[in-house]
C-alpha cells in the first residue's frame, strides 16, 4: 500500500518542500530509503522502527521502501522522521487518514518522543506560501511555527498524538498506542514532560552584559561607542590589557534599539535554522556574538559539510564582537570583507553553494602589540624591536579600511576609579543612540549613516560653511582619498545626529578626527 | 690605476679590517703597491712569514681570495657606487669630514647618499637613545631636535627604531638637515620601517652613510663600529633614554673618548629605561640636560633670535588667541601630556568637544600626538 506526505527542508535560509512516499509490499522485512538521503537521514530507519514499536504500533515485516522527491536534491537532518514513521502507519493500514492533510516535521526518539529540529520557522513559511495550511511540529518548536500566519500549527509530543491527528476523530487506530513502561524507568512520561526550552550554546552569554553606569573614566571610548551604534559604524578599540575594551563592549547589548519587524523575522529565522531560538518567539533583542579568536573560518563566515550559517550571519542586524583581533586566522578575518562591504557572505564547497545574510557591525578590540604595552607609560614593552608593527600588520589593512572608528584607550587610573564622578547610565545613552538613529533612518532612507553610499555623503551631511572649510582645510594639509574623506563625513554626520544638529557644523567635523587615528593623519611617524 | 682608487677597493675586500690593511699599507707603502704585491704572490710570502713568527696567519683563506680577486679588478667597488648612486669619501680626499679625521683610525671609506655637505655642517650634534623608548623619551627627543633645528644644528643619528628614528624625523619636520648612519651596507639599510623615513632624510637636503661596501651584511660588531662616527660626527653626543644596555652608551663612550662633550637626559633613580642614562652620568664627565635653554647655553650655540615677525611670541599670547574650550584643553596640556580618556575627566568637557578642541589644536600644530597622549607643540612649547 503506498502513502504519500508532506515535510519541508532547509536550504540556506528558505524552506523546500519534499513529499515522501511510502511503499509498504509484501517481500523480505528491509527498508530502503531512496532520494539522496545523508547519513542522518539513512539512520531514520533505526529511529523510526524504534519509535514505531514503542509508541504501541507494529513494525510492518514487510519490504519497506521511503522515497524523497524531488529525488535529485540532496536531503539532510533528523526533520523527516516523523514523517516516513507516520507513512509507514498509514501504508501498513495501522491508521485511516481521516484527519485531513497535514505536513509533518519533526525527529523521533526511539521511545517515541518527537524532538525538536532546526528550522521550524522558514520551513512552514515555505509550506504556507505552498498552500498548505495544516502543519504538524514538534511541541518545542511551536512558538516560532506560530509567528507565521495563515496556518493551523499542532504541536505533538509524541509519534501517536501525530497519529491520532492524521487519524482523524472518526479514524481508526490499530494497536494499543500506549506507551510500554520502559520510558518511565528512564525519565518522566513524555506528556509530562512538556516543552521544556533547549538549552542554547550561546557563545554571547558567557559575556555578562555590563550597565555603563559601573564603567568608571573612558570618557572618549565611551563616546565613541556611542557614536559607532548611533550611526552604524565598525569600531576598534585599542589598548594595554585591563583598559577595559571587554568591559565597554560587554555594554552593547544594553545600548541597542530593538530590532524592527523585519529585521526581528530576519534574525528568528537564522537562529532557527542554526537551532539557537530559546523560547521559540520573536527575537526582538539585536544579536551580539562574541566567538573566540580560536574560531576556525567556518564558524566565522559559515560551511562546514551541512553550509551552515556562521558568526557574521548569526551576528545579522546586530554586532559581531572580536575580542583579540589580531589573534584571529588571517584568512577567517580577511574573509568578513565579503559581508562588510555587502552585508552577504558567499559559501562555495564540493557540497553546494548558499548566500546568507551578514550585515553585521563589527566591535573589535585588540593589545597595541604582543606583550600589550606598547606606548603604555606604566609598564615596558617587553617586544622586540619592530614588533609591535608586525603585530599591527596581522590585521589587513582592506579590514582595517572598513572600520570607521578607531579609539586607543590607556588603563583607568586608579583614583578615578575610586573617586571619579558617576557616569552616565545606559538607560541615558540608550536613548540618546536610539534617538540619532532614528533620525539617521528616515534621512538616509532606512540607512544607518555608516551605510551611506559615497554619492549620498555630501547631500545627507549638509554641510555649515564653517565644516565646509574645515573639510578643504584638513584634506589640503593630510592629502585626504575620497575614501577618508567620505568616512570623515559619515563620521561627523553620526556625531551631529547624537547632538541633534540638523546639519554638520565645524565642530562635528573636528571631532570626528579623534575617532580615527589622528595619530597616523598628523604624524606619519609617531610611533617611528 | 691611482692611489684612491686602490684604497677604496683595499678598504672594500670583505675579511679584511682596518687591522690588518694598516698592517699591509705599512709593508708596502701604498694601496696601490699593496694590490700589486697581491697581484705577484709578494703578499702570500708575507703571510707565509708572519705564520712562521706569529704561529697564524694574519689574513685567513677566504680573505686572501678575495683580495686576489679585489687586486685582479680594483675598480670594481666605485662601479658598485656608481650603479647605486651612491658617493665615497676616503681620508686621502681634500673634502672628507674634518670631524671623522678626529678618530684614530679614521674609516678609511664613507659610501652614502645624498647631500655630502650634511657632513661638513658647521653646527652638528649626534642625538641617540633606546630602540624602546617611553612617549616622553620620544617626546623629549622631538623637542631637542627642533630646538636643535633652530639653532641651525645638524642633527646626526643611527636610523633606528625608536630615539633615533624620532630624532631623524622631528628634524625633518622643524626643516632641518639630519645624517643617518648604517650599521651595515647601503643594501641593507636597517629597518623596514624606516624605509619612507630614509627617503625623507636624503630628500630633505641630508645624508645616509656606511663605511661599508655596499653589500656588506649587518653583522655582530657592525653597529656598535658605527657608533664612534655617530660620535664623531656630532660636536656634542646627547643621550636620551639609555637602559643599562644600550648602543648610546656606547657612542657617549667613544663621543668621549675622542674629546666630545656628552650631554644626558637624566631619568627618575630606579626606572628601567633611564638605567643606562643614570650610570653614563655617575661614570663619566657626561653633564645632565636640565633644560632646553640650558643644553643650547652648554652647547655653546645662542639663542635662537626670535623672529620678529611672528604675530605671536609667546604660549600666553597663543593662549589668548583661543577659543574658550581650546583655552581649556590647552591650559591642561601645558601641564603635561594628556590622553583624551584624561582630558575628558581633567577638564569636565564632553567628549565631543574635547575632540573638536583637539583637532582644532593639532591643524594648527600646537599640539601632537604621542602615543596614545597628547602634547604641547609649536608655540606652546615656548
Amino acid at each position: 500500500m503506498l502513502a504519500t506526505l508532506v515535510t519541508a527542508v532547509i536550504n540556506a535560509l528558505r524552506g523546500e518542500i519534499v513529499r515522501v512516499e511510502i511503499d509498504v509490499a509484501p517481500g523480505l522485512p528491509v527498508c530502503h530509503i531512496v532520494g539522496l538521503p545523508d547519513a542522518a537521514l539513512s539512520e531514520a530507519r533505526e529511529r523510526v522502527r524504534g519509535a514505531i514499536r514503542n509508541s504501541g504500533f507494529e513494525y510492518p515485516l514487510s519490504r519497506i521502501t521511503v522515497n524523497l522527491a524531488p529525488a535529485d536534491r540532496r536531503k539532510r537532518g533528523s526533520a523527516y522522521d516523523l514523517a516516513i514513521a507516520v507513512g509507514i502507519l498509514v501504508a501498513s493500514g495501522q491508521i485511516r487518514r481521516g484527519g485531513g492533510s497535514w505536513a509533518l516535521l519533526g525527529e523521533l526518539s526511539l521511545s517515541g518522543t518527537v524532538e525538536p529540529v532546526a528550522g521550524v520557522l522558514p520551513m512552514v513559511a515555505t509550506l504556507q506560501h505552498q498552500g498548505y495550511r495544516r502543519v504538524i511540529v514538534p511541541a518545542e518548536n511551536v512558538n516560532e511555527a506560530q509567528l507565521v500566519a495563515g496556518v493551523e500549527v499542532v504541536g505533538v509530543v509524541g509519534l501517536d498524538d501525530a497519529a491520532r491527528l492524521v487519524a482523524g476523530p472518526r479514524g481508526r487506530t490499530a494497536g494499543r498506542a500506549v506507551r510500554r513502561p520502559a520510558v518511565e524507568l528512564s525519565g518522566p512520561r513524555p506528556q509530562e514532560r512538556g516543552p521544556v526550552p533547549r538549552r542554547a550554546t550561546r557563545l554571547a552569554a558567557e559575556l555578562e552584559p555590563v550597565d555603563l553606569i559601573d564603567i568608571r573614566g573612558q570618557g572618549h571610548a565611551r563616546w565613541a561607542l556611542e557614536v559607532a551604534l548611533a550611526g552604524g559604524h565598525n569600531i576598534l578599540l585599542i589598548g594595554p590589557p585591563g583598559a577595559g575594551k571587554t568591559l565597554l563592549a560587554r555594554s552593547i547589548p544594553g545600548l541597542q534599539p530593538p530590532l524592527g519587524d523585519d529585521e526581528a523575522l530576519e534574525v528568528t529565522v537564522i537562529e532557527s535554522v542554526a537551532g539557537l531560538l530559546r523560547d521559540g518567539g520573536l527575537r526582538r533583542e539585536r544579536p551580539f556574538r562574541a566567538p573566540h579568536h580560536t574560531s576556525s573560518y567556518a564558524a566565522l563566515v559559515g560551511g562546514g559539510p551541512a553550509l551552515l550559517p556562521g558568526e557574521a550571519t548569526l551576528a545579522h542586524h546586530g554586532v559581531l564582537f572580536l575580542d583579540e583581533l589580531a589573534e584571529f586566522d588571517r584568512p577567517a578575518l580577511d574573509a568578513l570583507r565579503q559581508p562588510l562591504e555587502e552585508g552577504v557572505v558567499g559559501i562555495a564547497r564540493a557540497t553546494g553553494h548558499v548566500r546568507y545574510p551578514a550585515r553585521f557591525q563589527l566591535v573589535a578590540a585588540m593589545n597595541p602589540c604582543r606583550c600589550g604595552h606598547f606606548n603604555d607609560a606604566a609598564q615596558k614593552c617587553r617586544c622586540a624591536s619592530g614588533d609591535p608593527e608586525r603585530y599591527m600588520r596581522r590585521v589587513s589593512g582592506p579590514l582595517l579600511d572598513r572600520i570607521d572608528i578607531q579609539v586607543e584607550m590607556e588603563r583607568v587610573p586608579t583614583t578615578q576609579l575610586l573617586r571619579g564622578p558617576q557616569p552616565e547610565s545606559s538607560a541615558i545613552v540608550r536613548e540618546r543612540i536610539a534617538a540619532a538613529r532614528s533620525v539617521a533612518l528616515e534621512r538616509n532612507g532606512g540607512r544607518p549613516n555608516a551605510q551611506l553610499p559615497a554619492t549620498a555623503v555630501v547631500e545627507a551631511c549638509r554641510l555649515e560653511k564653517a565644516a565646509d572649510n574645515v573639510l578643504v582645510e584638513l584634506g589640503a594639509m593630510h592629502h585626504l582619498s575620497a575614501r577618508q574623506t567620505h568616512r570623515l563625513m559619515r563620521v561627523a554626520r553620526s556625531i551631529a545626529d547624537l547632538r541633534e544638529h540638523e546639519r554638520v557644523s565645524a565642530d562635528d567635523v573636528l571631532a570626528a578626527v579623534q575617532l580615527r587615528d589622528p595619530g597616523t593623519l598628523f604624524d606619519q611617524r609617531a610611533a617611528a | 690605476m691611482d692611489e684612491r682608487t686602490a684604497w677604496i677597493a683595499l678598504a672594500s675586500v670583505d675579511g679584511i679590517g682596518e687591522e690588518i690593511s694598516g698592517k699591509l699599507l705599512a709593508v708596502y707603502g701604498s694601496a696601490t703597491a699593496t694590490l700589486t704585491a697581491a697581484n705577484d704572490g709578494r703578499v702570500d710570502a708575507w703571510i707565509a712569514e708572519r705564520r712562521r713568527i706569529d704561529g697564524r696567519p694574519p689574513i685567513n683563506g677566504p680573505a686572501l681570495a678575495n683580495l686576489r680577486a679585489m687586486a685582479a679588478d680594483p675598480t670594481a667597488p666605485l662601479r658598485d657606487a656608481a650603479q647605486r648612486d651612491l658617493w665615497i669619501l676616503t681620508p686621502l680626499d681634500a673634502d672628507f669630514p674634518s670631524r671623522l679625521r678626529d678618530l684614530d683610525p679614521p674609516p678609511a671609506i664613507i659610501v652614502g647618499s645624498g647631500n655630502a655637505d650634511a657632513l661638513r655642517g658647521t653646527r652638528s650634534i649626534a642625538l641617540v637613545g633606546t630602540r624602546r623608548p617611553t612617549p616622553a623619551g620620544r617626546l623629549l627627543t622631538t623637542r631637542i631636535a627642533t630646538r636643535l633645528v633652530e639653532c641651525g644644528a645638524v642633527v646626526v643619528s643611527g636610523l633606528a627604531i625608536g630615539i633615533d628614528g624620532a630624532a631623524h624625523s622631528a628634524t625633518i619636520q622643524a626643516g632641518g638637515t639630519t645624517v643617518g648612519v648604517i650599521g651595515a651596507g647601503h643594501d641593507r639599510p636597517g629597518p623596514r620601517a624606516h624605509t619612507g623615513l630614509r627617503e625623507d632624510v636624503v630628500e630633505s637636503g641630508g645624508a645616509l652613510i656606511s663605511e661599508y661596501h655596499p653589500r656588506t651584511p649587518p653583522k655582530h660588531g657592525t653597529f656598535p663600529r658605527r657608533n664612534r662616527i655617530i660620535a664623531a660626527l656630532g660636536d656634542a653626543t646627547l643621550v636620551v633614554e639609555a637602559p643599562i644596555h644600550s648602543g648610546a652608551r656606547i657612542t657617549a663612550t667613544r663621543a668621549l673618548e675622542i674629546g666630545r662633550p656628552v650631554f644626558v637626559a637624566p631619568g627618575r633613580v630606579g626606572d628601567w629605561a633611564t638605567a643606562g642614562s643614570l650610570a653614563v652620568l655617575r661614570e663619566t664627565p657626561a653633564r645632565p640636560i636640565v633644560g632646553l635653554d640650558e643644553l643650547v647655553e652648554d652647547l655653546g650655540y645662542l639663542a635662537p633670535e626670535q623672529t620678529s615677525d611672528r604675530a605671536v611670541t609667546t604660549a600666553h599670547a597663543a593662549l589668548e588667541m583661543l577659543g574658550a574650550t581650546e583655552q581649556v584643553v590647552a591650559r591642561r596640556l601645558l601641564e603635561g601630556p594628556a590622553s583624551l580618556d584624561s582630558l575628558v575627566e581633567n577638564t569636565g568637557l564632553a567628549p565631543a568637544v574635547v575632540s573638536s578642541a583637539v583637532t582644532f589644536l593639532l591643524m594648527r600644530g600646537w599640539v601632537q600626538p604621542v602615543g596614545p597622549t597628547y602634547v604641547v607643540a609649536g608655540i606652546l612649547v615656548r
